[in-house]
């Protein structure tokens, strides 16, 4: 058992995993509170689903330790750790009516077993929660893919189970759909009350829906933070880069020899001391959501010229060169009419632009002091 | 949560009669001149396959006299029974047809029962000496049955079963052809099926006869069909491992109607002509069960 109290509904404790020589899973740690909804967040291939199915026991770890509700599980059999997951593709039984599907895991061996009375209860009960009912006797093939969905998540809240795994379980989902299963989702984990941990590569879905999110890339944790967190301080230049939408400009700054950074004849300063040696090359990135086109600016600006225009309705961004290497993506009044090849006046919000070490990791904030 | 209504209100199937009668014709639908050289390439085969069984029933209506009449009458005056009549009077026909559907029957299921646990256990599991089994298996299959005879006929010596039916049932239980169909069967199914049953609590047992099974029952039914013929027309090992008249099968069986004096081909091609009559009855009735049971709805597409 762990620290007094509650235990954690999961804790990781250096778990790795390698296939051969490999390494998938690099020694990663990881709590995760009862109730908490922890977002697993990476690109393809990152590693997040083997961490999951980890958990599930589907997978051996290489190394570590696994906890669930403050028991090692790492030699449990999966259908003993009570922990119940949503595969990204359903995997509901196809031979089996939805009523069949949800009720499979209670007329397994488990001790105690319900009742049929009680087990037709527990049925109902979990297909109102995903609100199913009207479709409990049909088969999976005559259901919608957001119907689907939700039959495997009826199966899963069925279990009760200390933890909920989810593996994508949107990724099939069309757009629109998969807005609404976010909030569906959301609102079935506040109703159930039980600590979820949710794979995927939306970040969308990570901002939105997560408590705290963990970014993987590699077999690697870059870093575990609520969505403001990963936002605003990003880690790294991975994170950076992953979170956010258009996503950030990186450029190499090189650095003055008043301790300033410039990008071309752009120049930004560190807003925390930095030891940095004149001449050095770093990183400096700018969030397009931070930056943005003015006719007045009241502070320092830069200025350039607009090289691709992106209209979306309720924003519009705008490509920019800076300097003759340098271009920036910046925010734009989508009622503006500025036209490629225009000279814009850009300022850049203070907490918008990030200075990044050699080897990516974030040194600090920037802000612009503009053109000399 | 909220419902999509586009959804909730599509009807669980259309139903055919409401199908809209295409208003065009469609752009794949052949020219006439096609379908008439398509049909007439058809009813050539037709008339090629039937002819042989046309005079099988020919023969079997004729007494051996009227056999050899040059040009031959297909439809012989007047008809001859005779040849039926002694096949159930002289020799013991029907206890043949009983041996020949129990025998083949038993092995089939069993086969069914090993194949598909093999087929799971090879298709889904990790085991250690996977491979070397597999491989054993495969090249099992490679040797032809005249070579096992005789040592197999030692074997079952041996065991004291000459002359009983296990004799018959229990050596083509170890054909592993099957094991491979069923393999294959179990191999289509997503491993994500079994690991959320194993989430949800189901043994392996149970993940076979629940989730497996019923998945790949189409498959079976055909190889089962596949095994049951096999049996069934199986004909060099039934006429070694036993010389009890009264425990042959139907081939063994007709292949002694004809002795080394008289080649009596009225009764022969009675008995030939009765011999397909069960197996025909049974593939019309599990015909109707080889629709394809697809995994739609299992998974997102």
């Amino acid at each position: 058992m762990r620290a007094a109290g509650r235990p954690a509904a999961v804790e990781l404790i250096e778990v790795a995993k390698s296939f051969g020589d490999t390494e998938v899973i690099r020694p990663m740690d990881l709590e995760v509170h009862p109730g908490e909804f922890v977002v697993l967040l990476g690109p393809s291939g990152c590693g997040k689903s083997t961490v999951l199915r980890m958990i599930a026991g589907l997978e051996d770890a290489s190394g570590g330790e696994i906890y669930v509700d403050g028991r090692l599980v790492n030699y449990v059999r999966p259908r003993d750790r009570n922990v119940a997951m949503v595969f990204q593709n359903y995997a509901l039984y196809p031979h089996m009516t939805v009523r069949e599907n949800i009720a499979f895991p209670l007329a397994q061996g488990r001790t105690p077993r319900p009742g049929r009375g009680e087990r037709a209860a527990l049925v109902s009960e979990a297909a109102g929660i995903v609100a199913l009912k009207p479709f409990l006797d049909r088969k999976p093939a005559q259901l919608s893919g957001g119907q689907r969905q939700r039959v495997a998540l009826a199966r899963a809240i069925v279990r009760r189970p200390s933890v909920f795994l989810m593996d994508e379980p949107l990724s099939n989902l069309d757009a629109i759909l998969r807005a609404e299963m976010r909030i569906s989702l959301l609102d079935v984990h506040r109703r159930v009350g039980r600590a979820t941990i949710y794979v995927t590569h939306d970040q969308t879905e990570a901002m939105t829906m997560a408590d705290r999110v963990v970014v993987l890339h590699e077999g690697q944790v870059q870093q575990v933070g609520t969505p403001e967190e990963i936002y605003t301080e990003p880690a790294n230049s991975f994170v950076a880069r992953f979170v956010g939408t258009p996503r950030m400009a990186l450029h190499e700054g090189t650095v003055t020899d008043s301790g300033d950074l410039a990008l071309g004849d752009v120049t930004f300063r560190p807003d925390a001391p930095v030891a940095l040696t004149a001449g050095e090359r770093m990183g400096v990135g700018i969030r397009p959501s931070g930056a943005h086109v003015t006719e007045r600016p009241r502070g320092p600006h830069l200025r350039g010229r607009v090289t691709r225009r992106d209209y979306l309705g309720g924003d519009c961004f705008l490509e920019v060169d800076i300097s003759t290497e340098h271009a920036i993506v910046v925010r734009a009044e989508p009622e503006g009419t500025v036209n490629v090849g225009e000279l814009v006046t850009v300022e850049i919000r203070p907490g918008a632009a990030h200075l990044f070490g050699a080897s990516g990791e974030r040194a600090a904030g920037l802000s612009l002091l503009g053109p000399p | 949560m909220p419902t999509r209504p586009a959804t909730a209100r599509r009807p669980a199937r259309p139903g055919r009669a409401h199908r809209p009668r295409r208003a065009r014709r469609s752009v794949m639908a052949p020219r006439r001149s096609t379908l008439a050289s398509a049909y007439g390439i058809l009813l050539a085969g037709v008339a090629v396959s039937l002819v042989p069984f046309a005079y099988l029933v020919s023969t079997s209506l004729k007494d051996t006299n009227s056999l050899f009449s040059y040009p031959p009458d297909w439809i012989p005056s007047p008809l001859f029974w005779g040849n039926f009549a002694a096949l159930f009077q002289d020799h013991p026909y029907i206890r043949w047809t009983i041996n020949t559907l129990v025998v083949s029957g038993v092995v089939t299921l069993l086969k069914l029962l090993f194949d598909s646990m093999a087929g799971y256990a090879l298709a889904k599991m990790d085991f250690t000496g996977k491979r070397g089994v597999t491989l054993v298996l495969l090249l099992s299959v490679a040797i032809p049955i005249s070579a096992l005879i005789i040592p197999l006929f030692f074997v079952v010596r041996h065991l004291g079963l000459l002359n009983t039916y296990w004799a018959l049932i229990l050596p083509p239980l170890a054909n592993p052809l099957g094991i491979f169909m069923a393999r294959s069967f179990v191999a289509g199914i997503p491993d994500d099926l079994e690991a959320s049953a194993r989430l949800d609590g189901a043994s392996e047992l149970t993940i076979y006869r629940r989730i497996v099974l019923p998945l790949i029952r189409p498959g079976l039914v055909v190889l089962g069909m596949f095994i049951f013929m096999l049996q069934y027309t199986s004909f060099l090992w039934p006429l070694v491992a036993v010389q009890d008249t009264d425990l042959q099968v139907l081939t063994v069986g007709i292949s002694g109607l004809q002795s080394a004096f008289l080649q009596d081909w009225g009764l022969l091609s009675a008995g030939m002509l009765l011999a397909a009559v069960p197996i025909t009855i049974i593939f019309l009735t599990v015909q109707r069960t080889f629709i394809v049971n697809d995994l739609s709805g299992a998974l997102k597409e």
